[in-house]
């Protein structure tokens, strides 16, 4: 019982990777008038299987596109999105910006549904 | 609305599989379940989604799992009302000092040493989203697990259920399950309280008065049942209905409450009569459609979560490795250092330990329950499935180079020459 609890107290100055994972609603820049890529993805449309600092982005965009992604610190960086992370895990969001074919990057902002289910 | 010629379909497919690979892993003296884990994996994206994603893809679209998930909760709930039955507490008595010393030891052991890995692995495959006493005390719970059901079926098909180690070996692992399942539902309160809209102390003081009425109001009904059983050799179909409701009354409070499904479905197992003729009618009318048919659909369910060797990046292997070694340890050593600290000789020592080691399809309910609470990650949950495989798949040849089945076998002559 010592012993677990000594693991215990020696676990909590540990810090993990910021949570991701789930299913995120994204936002687009009405402005960036990019007219095809953003329309494509229907709400939600992410969702996030994290591990680590690994993650795996599937879009909601009919074909379920993926992106291998990774977490580092306060920056997701995956192929074709790049966002910084922000809040506590339970009110967590994004901002940043996502390319699509013959676009330049368009800025949305990205909040997390509240589920604590981890699915692939 | 399901697509009912998909499920269909899917359960046919994963019937067969778990057939087949049963019947293949029999050939090389496994147990049948033991080739039905392994099918699920199969039908996973461990190797049909990676040789064929297509074909996978349409056979089990992901839409489609919420059905199939379903089901195999409902087999879930009652297996573990079967494990419960099955459970006898009495057969820990006469085994003394070796028995409570292995049986703690080997809760407590892979629990520590399970913890310890924890420090390294939170970083590296958990989040802030996870607390970092949830994931430990989840790591170590799993890793201190023992699949009872599997063991008494690895005891009965070596014929070694009334030897001296194998009454030992099912003792210890009857504690285990209890206790790990005791530590479990803590956990799953503890990390389910933080999210749940329901006051803290709702479910602590509910999941208190549930088991008080459940140990000394509905524990002194059931034995009604085993009058009825007497009187005419068997339960008509009603008093079956009863059970079953009983069962889905006392799982669905669990999960009212916040701990989960099963747990209740468990309870009410273990707060059955004991009897043995009893326990093996009721055993009988539960286990065949729940074994032939619903636990496959579980372990399909489970394989198509499992992604081995996907996540956590390169090291993957590397933290596969490092789980499955500490979980030997912790188990199999912990196990056989308090079996031959008790005074037992090396061999059956080693033996009790390996037997210990077995985790099987219980950890694999553990491990779903921690991928849907969210306390473990999928790369996690693949590295834990694939511990489980390998200490299962261990065991018996294991078992069967460290004390053979013509020296086991021995043993119980001897026992039994000397009860003569």
């Amino acid at each position: 019982m010592l012993a677990l609890l000594g693991i215990l107290e020696a676990g909590r100055n540990i810090r993990a990777p910021l949570s991701i994972a789930g299913d995120w609603t994204l936002e687009f820049d009405p402005a960036a008038g990019c007219a095809n890529g953003p329309a494509d993805l229907r709400q939600p449309a992410l969702n996030i299987s994290q591990s680590g600092s690994e993650a795996l982005i599937t879009l909601n965009d009919g074909h379920a596109t993926s992106l291998e992604a990774t977490v580092n610190g306060a920056v997701l960086k995956a192929g074709s999105l790049t966002a910084s992370i922000a809040g506590k895990p339970a009110a967590r969001t994004l901002a940043g910006a996502m390319n699509f074919a013959g676009c330049a990057p368009v800025p949305f902002r990205g909040v997390r549904q509240v589920s604590r289910k981890r699915d692939e | 609305m399901p697509n009912l010629f998909q499920l269909v379909l899917q359960i046919a497919v994963i019937l067969v599989a778990a057939r087949v690979v049963g019947f293949l892993f029999q050939k090389i003296n496994q147990p049948q379940v033991m080739g039905e884990m392994v099918a699920g994996i199969l039908l996973g994206p461990s190797l049909l989604g990676w040789l064929a994603p297509g074909a996978s893809a349409a056979l089990f679209p992901p839409a489609s799992l919420g059905y199939l998930n379903a089901l195999s909760q409902v087999g879930l709930v009652v297996f573990m009302f079967v494990v419960g039955l099955a459970l006898n507490p009495s057969e820990l008595k006469g085994y003394g000092h070796a028995a409570v010393l292995t049986s703690h030891v080997s809760i407590a052991a892979p629990f520590c040493l399970g913890g310890l890995t924890a420090l390294y692995l939170y970083p590296r495959l958990s989040d802030d989203a996870v607390a970092f006493t949830g994931f430990a005390l989840f790591i170590g719970a799993a890793m201190s697990i023992t699949a009872f059901p599997v063991l008494a079926r690895i005891l009965s098909e070596r014929g070694l259920v009334r030897s001296r180690m194998g009454t030992l070996a099912i003792a210890c692992a009857a504690v285990d399950d209890v206790t790990g399942w005791c530590i479990l539902a803590y956990i799953v309160v503890l990390v389910r309280v933080t999210h749940a809209a329901r006051p803290a102390w709702v479910t602590i003081a509910g999941s208190i008065v549930y088991v008080l009425i459940m140990l000394f109001v509905v524990r002194r009904l059931l034995p009604a049942f085993e009058r009825e059983f007497r009187k005419r050799d068997r339960l008509s179909d009603n008093l079956v209905a009863v059970m079953v409701v009983l069962v889905l009354v006392s799982a669905l409070a669990t999960e009212w409450l916040g701990i989960h499904l099963l747990f209740g479905a468990f309870l009410m197992g273990a707060i059955m009569p004991k009897t043995p003729e009893f326990t093996r009618y009721v055993l009988h009318k539960f286990e065949s459609v729940t074994v032939v048919l619903l636990l496959p659909l579980f372990f399909a369910y489970t394989g198509l979560r499992t992604r081995i060797g996907v996540g956590g990046g390169r090291a993957i292997w590397f933290y596969s490795v490092l789980v499955i070694v500490v979980a030997i340890t912790g188990k199999l050593g912990g196990s056989m250092f308090a079996a031959r600290l008790s005074g037992m000789p090396w061999r059956e020592a080693a033996s009790l330990g390996i037997l210990m080691n077995t985790r099987g399809l219980m950890e694999l309910v553990i491990l779903n329950i921690g991928l849907d609470i969210g306390v473990i990650s999928p790369a996690m949950f693949s590295i834990m499935v694939l511990m489980a495989l390998v200490t299962t798949f261990m065991t018996t040849p294991l078992l069967e180079w460290v004390y053979p089945t013509r020296l086991f076998r021995a043993q119980v002559d001897e026992v039994q020459e000397n009860a003569a």
